[in-house]
């Protein structure tokens, strides 16, 4: 299932794929691949992205 | 028979010096491998599918061998089967964006994969120009030039293939 609140929240900051990759210290494609949907991340990753975007694992990665 | 002893001696410590080479790059750090979780998950299937290839072109080469009779020496064979796996790991972890570690940029990669696929192949035209790749109709270990470089050049393919349509996903 895609990542939307992800890719919005990555928006909402104006980083690019790249930027964001390089903040949390993995690929660009790592990135693109879980927004798709096509990875799922480990609770470290999750978290580095949380951290980065500023938001927490509630609002990213929780699904109901 | 001297002759082939100088080239397995040769081909043995040319293998041990250039590992050498490579373990002391990395371990003054100007080689680093580093791969994200992804990357390092993607690899081991790659890895998987590699050995398991491995196995079964091993298995093939002798089956050949024991139907059609010695077609080919068993350097030039073990070549082939060793150059089918790598082939096959490689195009997996291109496929799943996971050839590149994180510090490595694509440009180096095509460079060095153009630079080997252009050195095996010369290497690989000027003995079969020179000598021919039979000898006694059997493929000979000279043709373990020509087989490094066509599969360099079917990796820097896929490579580049893939590249340029990462970049058309990135530019879209």
């Amino acid at each position: 299932m895609k990542n939307l609140r992800m890719k919005a929240a990555r928006a909402a900051l104006d980083l690019s794929q790249q930027e964001l990759a390089d903040a949390v210290g993995v690929s660009r494609q790592t990135i693109n691949a879980i927004e798709k949907g096509d990875y799922n991340p480990t609770i470290k990753l999750c978290t580095a992205i949380c951290r980065a975007l500023g938001r927490t694992l509630d609002e990213l990665f929780w699904e109901e | 028979m001297e002759e082939r002893m100088g080239i397995a001696v040769g081909l043995t410590a040319g293998l041990a010096i250039g590992l050498l080479v490579v373990a002391l790059l990395f371990r003054k750090k100007v080689l680093g491998c580093t791969f994200d979780e992804r990357q390092e998950r993607a690899r081991g299937v790659a890895f998987r599918y590699g050995f398991f290839t491995l196995m079964g072109s091993v298995f093939l080469y002798g089956a050949s061998e024991l139907a059609l009779g010695r077609w080919c020496d068993a350097m030039a064979g073990g070549c082939l089967c060793i150059a089918v796996s790598i082939t096959v790991f490689a195009v997996i972890c291109i496929l799943k964006d996971a050839y590149l570690s994180l510090r490595e940029r694509p440009w180096k990669i095509i460079v060095l994969f153009l630079a080997l696929s252009l050195f095996n192949l010369g290497l690989g035209t000027v003995q079969l120009l020179r000598r021919g790749l039979l000898e006694d109709g059997v493929l000979s270990f000279r043709a373990v030039n020509l087989i490094c470089g066509v599969m360099t050049l079917v990796i820097l393919a896929v490579y580049l293939v893939n590249f340029s349509l990462e970049r058309r996903e990135e530019a879209e």
